[in-house]
């Protein structure tokens, strides 16, 4: 599996709090926030790290970094806390896949369009499941719902997005 | 010292680090947190009186509640509010169970035994389907504002399937009966104690 569909597959777990669009607005936000800080923390300590190293203190700076905004929205957003639930604890697992799909292809720009990418499928998920929901389709309020949305979502993005074709030449040149 | 040791020492100190922000963190917002928590419980809890009802701090002074257990449904708090001094209502924080899971409701009888308002505190109904309670002036759970046990008498108290007064929740007829048995519950649970609820009898 790629490292970018890795990285798809980590709004899996996102989805329950996507159910309208203030809410899948305050989840961008918060995983924007979170992922930059984690790259950040990151960028001086890779070079001093390998291999299982890299992931543990990826991974503790990750679960810090939830802990912290978690306490955060409790103190001052304590309503906007109840609403999300669990859900912003796990912008961690985002965090930690995006610090594995860098590995393999590095550079600030590439991966901020990365991120802002995931907040936008996100924002584009809690739009349509606020409307289709609004709509009478109840099916788009439930999470079940919202991870055939996801689907559909990435069908069409694929779909729209006109890739060269792989060539069909095997083997290296 | 082997580059293996020092990455060891560079992931503890990592670690502690962390750890320490994250305590240290959480030290820093402990008051504001629990301040928060107070402000919030009090918003909600308080959302079902309207605010010329009272000019006390219901909240500060908790009813100690005998016998909280009711047949459907138990009581986890009650509060009176005062106006002028005269008690004008109470406020009965009750537990059922929902359809998912518990389903916690609150309660305002004004000290006549009417039905003041009614509110969902939380639950973890079908969203869509009983999650629609929460929303706030829902008309079902309206439908109940101005009830007293003379109106409704006991049998009335059920949905009209069950040969009731009251229509269901489109598609949630459990969480229905449910926030119904606990309406009634409350209103039979102020009758009995009114005059220790008010404050007004010798119980006091």
């Amino acid at each position: 599996m790629n490292s970018r569909s890795l990285l798809i597959l980590s709004l899996a777990p996102m989805l329950g709090a996507s159910q309208t669009l203030a809410q899948a607005a305050a989840v961008a936000l918060f995983s924007l926030l979170s992922l930059c800080l984690h790259r950040l923390c990151m960028t001086p300590l890779r070079p001093l790290l390998q291999g299982l190293q890299t992931t543990l203190v990826s991974v503790l700076l990750a679960a810090m970094l939830v802990t912290c905004l978690e306490l955060s929205l409790r103190a001052w957003a304590l309503e906007v806390h109840a609403q999300l639930g669990i859900y912003p604890a796990l912008i961690a697992l985002q965090c930690v896949l995006l610090e594995q799909s860098f590995e393999r292809h590095r550079g600030v720009a590439q991966g901020l369009l990365l991120v802002i990418g995931l907040c936008t499928v996100h924002l584009l998920l809690g739009l349509c499941r606020e409307l289709l929901g609004s709509a009478g389709l109840r099916l788009a309020q439930l999470t079940p719902g919202a991870l055939i949305l996801l689907g559909l979502l990435l069908a069409i993005f694929n779909r729209v997005r006109r890739k060269p074709a792989p060539s069909s030449r095997q083997g290296s040149l | 010292m082997t580059p293996r040791a020092r990455a060891v020492l560079l992931v503890a100190a990592v670690a502690c680090l962390a750890i320490g922000c994250a305590i240290g963190w959480a030290q820093l917002n402990a008051a504001r947190i629990s301040q928060a928590e107070v402000q919030l419980k009090a918003r909600s809890l308080l959302s079902v009186l309207p605010a010329e009802r009272y000019d006390n701090q219901p909240l500060q002074r908790p009813l100690v509640l005998p016998a909280p257990t009711l047949a459907h449904s138990t009581l986890l708090a009650g509060y009176r509010a005062t106006l002028l001094g005269q008690p004008s209502a109470v406020v009965l924080h009750s537990r059922v169970q929902g359809y998912a899971g518990p389903l916690d409701l609150l309660i305002a009888i004004d000290s006549h035994g009417r039905l003041l308002a009614t509110r969902v505190l939380q639950h973890q109904e079908t969203p869509g389907l009983g999650g629609k309670l929460s929303e706030p002036g829902n008309t079902w759970l309206r439908g109940f504002e101005g009830r007293t046990l003379a109106d409704t008498p006991d049998p009335a108290w059920a949905l009209k399937r069950d040969a009731g007064q009251f229509d269901q929740l489109a598609g949630a007829s459990v969480t229905s009966r449910a926030v119904i048995r606990a309406v009634h519950d409350a209103l039979r649970y102020f009758d009995e104690h009114s005059h220790y609820l008010l404050g007004t009898g010798e119980h006091e």
